[in-house]
C-alpha cells in the first residue's frame, strides 16, 4: 500500500464510514465510495472485513438466559413494599409526591387501613400531655392531612370556622389530628373538611367514629 | 426513523402514560417488551445473571417512578436504555470494577443450542470485548449491536457526540489490535475469493 497523504485520507474516511454503511443509514453515495474504496485498498478491505464480522457476532441470540416474569414479580413486590413504607419518609417529599403516595395508599391498603398507618404511635406524643386523653380515644377525632404549601394563616381560619381544635400533629406524613369543638358535628365537619382546597385527606380517627 | 420504530415509540409513550396513572399492567407490558433488549445490552458491561435482573429491575424502578417527567425529547427506548446504562455502571461500581467473568461463561451455562460457528464467534467476540472498557463497550454493543445512530449514543450515554466518536475510535483500534488473529484472517480469505 502507497502511504501517500491522498490514500491516507481516503483511509480514514473509509474507516470513519464502515460502521454506518454496516448499518445501513449511511447515504448511497457513502457506501458506493466505500465499496469502491475497498476495491484497491487491502487494510481496509481487511479492516471492514472484521466489522462485519463484529456485526455479525454482535448480532447473536444473547447467552444471558433471564426469564422477565420471575424478574416483574419481584419488581412488583419492591413496588409494593416501597408504597407502604413510604410514609415514613414522606414529610419530606414535594407536595406532589406526598399526594401521589397517598393516593397510592389509599388504593392499595383501603382508607381505613390508611388511617391507621397514617396515624403511628409515637408521631402525637410532642404535643400530648398527661391531663390529654390520647387523640386516638378523643370522641370526634379526625386526621386531617392539609397540603404542605397551605399557608399558616389559611390553615388557623380553616380551622377557626369549622371550629376545631388541634389536638395532635402534624406527625411524619403531615397529618394533624383534629377534633370539633361540639362532639356531635364530626360527620359534618368531616364532610366539609374533604370538600376543601387544601385539605388532601380528613378521615376519622377511630375506626368507628 | 422508521414507520416501525414510530409506531413502537407511540406504544411506550402510551404505556408511560398509563404508569403515571398507576397502571402496573402498562408496566408488565413495558417491562416484558424491554426486558430482552435489555438482557444483551448488559451482558456486554457484566456477564453475571443475577447483576444483570438487578439492573433491570433497578432500571425499571427509575421508570416507573420518573414515568411522568419522560418530556419526550427522545425516544422512549433511548430514555430506557439510557437509565439501565446508568444503573448499570452503578451497579458495577458498588460491586467492583470487573464486570466480565475471566473466563467468560462457564461450559454449563451456554445455551445448547449453540451450533458450533457460533460458539467461535462468539469467543471471538468475547475475547475482543474483555479488552475494552465497559464505556467502549457501550458504544460497540449501540452501533454494531443495535445500530444506533451517534447522536443516539450520545443521549442515551449523556456525553457530547465527540466522546462517543472517540470511544468508538479506540475500541476499533483495540479490537483490530487484539482480533485478527482470531478468526479475522478466515474471513478475509474467505471474502477473497471470486
Ligand atoms: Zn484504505
Amino acid at each position: 500500500m502507497k502511504l501517500t497523504k491522498d490514500t491516507d485520507r481516503d483511509c480514514s474516511r473509509a474507516w470513519e464510514a464502515m460502521p454506518w454503511v454496516l448499518q445501513d443509514s449511511a447515504p448511497p453515495e457513502q457506501s458506493a465510495w466505500l465499496t469502491e474504496h475497498l476495491a484497491q485498498c487491502e487494510a481496509c478491505r481487511e479492516e471492514f472485513a472484521q466489522q462485519s464480522q463484529l456485526r455479525l457476532a454482535l448480532a447473536l441470540p444473547t447467552d444471558v438466559q433471564l426469564d422477565p416474569e420471575v424478574g416483574l414479580k419481584r419488581l412488583l413486590s419492591r413496588i409494593d413494599d416501597e408504597a407502604q413504607t413510604t410514609t415514613a419518609h414522606v414529610r419530606s417529599g414535594t407536595w406532589f409526591t406526598r399526594a401521589l403516595v397517598a393516593a397510592v395508599l389509599v388504593q392499595a391498603l383501603g382508607i381505613g387501613v390508611l388511617g391507621v398507618k397514617l396515624w403511628s404511635e409515637d408521631a402525637v406524643q410532642p404535643y400530648r400531655t398527661l391531663s390529654q386523653p390520647s387523640p386516638m380515644a378523643m370522641p370526634g377525632a379526625i386526621h386531617v392531612v392539609p397540603d404542605a404549601n397551605m399557608k399558616l394563616a389559611d390553615w388557623d381560619s380553616l380551622l377557626h370556622s369549622l371550629q376545631l381544635q388541634v389536638v395532635g400533629g402534624p406527625n411524619d406524613v403531615g397529618a394533624y389530628t383534629v377534633v370539633p369543638e361540639h362532639a356531635t358535628a364530626t360527620q359534618d365537619t368531616l364532610q366539609q373538611l374533604r370538600a376543601m382546597h387544601g385539605i388532601r385527606l380528613a378521615e376519622p380517627a377511630t375506626a368507628s367514629p | 426513523m422508521k414507520d416501525a420504530d414510530i409506531d413502537a415509540d407511540e406504544t411506550d409513550r402510551l404505556l408511560l402514560q398509563r404508569m403515571v396513572a398507576g397502571d402496573r399492567a402498562a408496566l408488565a407490558t413495558l417491562y416484558r417488551s424491554y426486558h430482552g433488549r435489555l438482557c444483551r445490552f448488559l451482558s456486554r458491561l457484566t456477564r453475571r445473571a443475577d447483576l444483570i435482573e438487578e439492573v433491570i429491575n433497578d432500571c425499571f424502578w427509575i421508570v416507573w417512578q420518573k414515568a411522568g417527567s419522560f418530556k419526550g425529547e427522545s425516544r422512549v427506548s433511548t430514555w430506557i436504555i439510557g437509565i439501565a446504562y446508568r444503573c448499570g455502571l452503578k451497579a458495577l461500581r458498588q460491586r467492583g470494577d470487573e464486570p466480565v467473568d475471566d473466563e467468560g461463561m462457564p461450559e454449563d451455562r451456554m445455551p445448547s443450542h449453540d451450533p458450533g460457528e457460533d460458539r467461535e464467534l462468539r469467543d471471538w467476540l468475547s475475547k475482543g470485548m474483555e479488552r475494552l472498557s465497559a464505556d467502549q463497550r457501550v458504544v460497540v454493543e449501540l452501533v454494531y449491536g443495535v445500530g444506533h445512530t451517534l447522536d443516539d449514543v450520545a443521549a442515551i450515554m449523556q456525553c457530547p457526540v465527540g466522546t462517543v466518536k472517540a470511544r468508538l475510535f479506540h475500541a476499533r483500534v483495540k479490537l483490530r489490535n487484539v482480533l485478527p488473529a482470531l478468526a479475522g484472517d478466515q474471513l478475509t480469505q474467505k471474502e477473497s475469493v471470486p
